[in-house]
């Protein structure tokens, strides 16, 4: 070992140009990465005319805070951020909740039929959005007795425009039970045996013995779930109409009408949007890295 | 209790905890396939009743040039994004392999485009591709160049759409890259280096057949995802100029919720779903599918 080491620690004390070309190609894409983010900063902070100059200037001549207040002021950004916290956490508890029962179910406790439900909800991964969300639509149109909907579906809206239409059709994604699957098929059985012999019930030792063991699961599967919520657009521009239920993703588009876009407060907005997500993956980015990771390689 | 009663008790605890996600697949995920199936075999405007007409959409289907010139253009956005996205990512995942200082760095800043909204990162390359003030042409000024209009160009929409889904799909394919490189064995490639295999050959002889699993599994995921890629083109180009960056997700979106025939839709997202399907299978035969995984 020691030679080695001594080899290494020469190494580095030379300046390779190899090292110094693999730095600035990193930078460089780096930096291609990242403009995008920083254009979008810096225009949230312009004026019109900064933002109508040709050619553009990377910095405003004169910082424009106040585009923050006044986007604030122009839409209800504030009650959509809350809608879409509202929204992601709830699909972050239920999904944690009821895909970990799920998934503890399917990996530890074999009866008949599971590993068919196995392969069922592996089968759903397969399934295009697109092809499940046009009947997904009409289920939350048409569903009995909510929304002035008779028995039978008809007459009103079923779910439109309510917060059921929002949270209840993603509560579970078969995503996470195949993750959480995974996660807790590597736990040693010894553990569970000896619970059992202890005259622990089978919820008791899913919930006190097992579960405290895949904590990285949970926060990984957490992170995903909101991530994924937060940025979804499609489903809630479908099932809203009313500005009160408005999530932050489709919010957005207010500012950009068929002839003037109000670049100014769209990025203000757009950063309003993007931060929240950006602050949690760096401070979850380890199990972030890991979750992706894991579920590429499992 | 009996050891029977035991096997029992666990079975029952089984049932029980996988009902609640079991039930709301059956409601979110059956029932919408099965609907799927049977409403593309009807004409239904949400309105009225359906109206049971055969194979009369997917008769439609094959003589819809604007559907036809979806599957195109969707083929080609992939076929430009996935391949050409999971070579760059290759590439960065090899160079972050290395011991480095600050590696976080880089990592992070590639991976940032992957966790903000498509949404988001749409309407910030919208101002981007702005022919008059936007980043694009300026630096192509810079250079000397005119630059086009971009996202109103029916020769450069497409390729501009492409951009943005090459540059937000690295960071995922990259950090998968990454996990599976720094899994591999490392005594093989010592043992390579003693038989005196450079590192281009221990890169085509040792890496490439090592990395197969990851790239199986980034590949059908990016094909997937790009063939439903949906948020860039609607707030980009809304499938135009001329049709030229309209997909099928966003021609599913238009029967559906601006034409109102469901029934045509579905067969049209049936069609997705059947073409994603003989993709996979296909890759699956190619790559020896993801043996060696678990």
């Amino acid at each position: 070992m020691a030679p080695v080491d001594t080899v290494r620690r020469a190494r580095r004390r030379q300046v390779r140009p190899g090292r110094v070309a693999l730095y600035l190609t990193l930078a460089a894409i780096s930096l291609v990465m990242i403009v995008p983010f920083v254009w979008m900063l810096l225009t949230s902070v312009k004026t019109p005319g900064d933002i109508a100059a040709v050619p553009p200037r990377l910095f405003p001549t004169k910082w424009a805070f106040g585009n923050y207040v006044d986007a604030l002021r122009a839409a209800p950004f504030a009650t959509y951020a809350r809608n879409s916290f509202v929204i992601a956490i709830s699909h972050t508890l239920l999904n944690v909740v009821i895909a970990s029962m799920a998934g503890y179910a399917l990996a530890r406790l074999r009866f008949r039929g599971s590993s068919l439900i196995f392969l069922g909800f592996v089968g759903a991964l397969m399934i295009p959005t697109y092809t499940k969300i046009l009947p997904e639509f009409l289920i939350v149109r048409f569903m009995p007795l909510f929304g002035g909907n008779d028995i039978t579906g008809q007459g009103g809206t079923g779910w439109l425009d309510t917060w059921w239409a929002l949270i209840i059709p993603g509560a579970v994604s078969p995503f996470s039970v195949f993750l959480f699957r995974q996660f807790y098929l590597d736990l040693p059985v010894e553990l569970e045996e000896a619970a059992r012999l202890d005259g622990l019930g089978e919820l008791g030792i899913y919930a006190r013995i097992m579960t405290p063991l895949v904590k990285p699961a949970f926060i990984t599967v957490a992170l995903l779930t909101f991530e994924s919520s937060w940025n979804n657009f499609l489903w809630p521009l479908l099932v809203t109409k009313s500005d009160s239920l408005r999530v932050i993703q489709v919010g957005l588009s207010v500012f950009r009408t068929e002839n003037d876009t109000q670049w100014a407060f769209l990025m203000a907005g757009t950063t309003l949007a993007t931060v929240p997500m950006v602050v949690l993956f760096l401070i979850g980015q380890r199990y972030f890295v890991q979750g992706f990771a894991t579920a590429g390689i499992k | 209790m009996s050891r029977q009663g035991l096997g029992r008790a666990r079975r029952r605890a089984g049932l029980l905890m996988v009902a609640p996600a079991l039930l709301h697949a059956l409601i979110w995920i059956g029932i919408p396939l099965v609907a799927a199936v049977v409403l593309s075999f009807t004409s239904y405007d949400v309105l009225t009743p359906p109206r049971f007409v055969g194979l009369a959409n997917f008769q439609d289907l094959l003589g819809d040039q604007v559907f036809r010139r979806a599957v195109l253009n969707t083929s080609v956005y992939t076929f430009f994004t996935v391949p050409v996205a999971m070579g760059i990512a290759l590439l960065i995942a090899l160079m972050l392999n290395t011991k480095l200082a600050g590696r976080a760095i880089f990592r992070t800043a590639i991976f940032i485009p992957q966790v903000t909204a498509t949404i988001a990162v749409a309407l910030v390359w919208l101002w981007i591709y702005d022919p008059r003030s936007g980043l694009a042409n300026a630096i192509l000024s810079f250079l000397g160049l005119d630059g086009p209009a971009w996202l109103s160009s029916t020769t450069w929409a497409m390729p501009a759409v492409i951009v943005v889904g090459i540059w937000q799909g690295i960071g995922l394919k990259m950090l998968i890259y990454l996990a599976a490189l720094q899994s591999l064995p490392t005594d093989l490639y010592e043992a390579a280096s003693v038989d005196g295999a450079s590192k281009v050959r221990q890169f085509f002889s040792l890496t490439v057949p090592l990395l197969r699993p990851a790239t199986f599994f980034v590949f059908v995921t990016s094909v997937i995802g790009a063939f439903q890629s949906f948020d860039q083109v609607y707030i980009l180009t809304d499938g135009g100029p001329a049709n030229s960056t309209t997909m099928m997700t966003y021609e599913i979106y238009k029967s559906a919720f601006r034409e109102f025939r469901m029934g045509y839709a579905c067969a049209q997202s049936l069609v997705l779903f059947a073409m994603l399907l003989i993709l996979t299978l296909v890759n699956r035969r190619i790559t020896g599918g993801d043996r060696g995984t678990r």
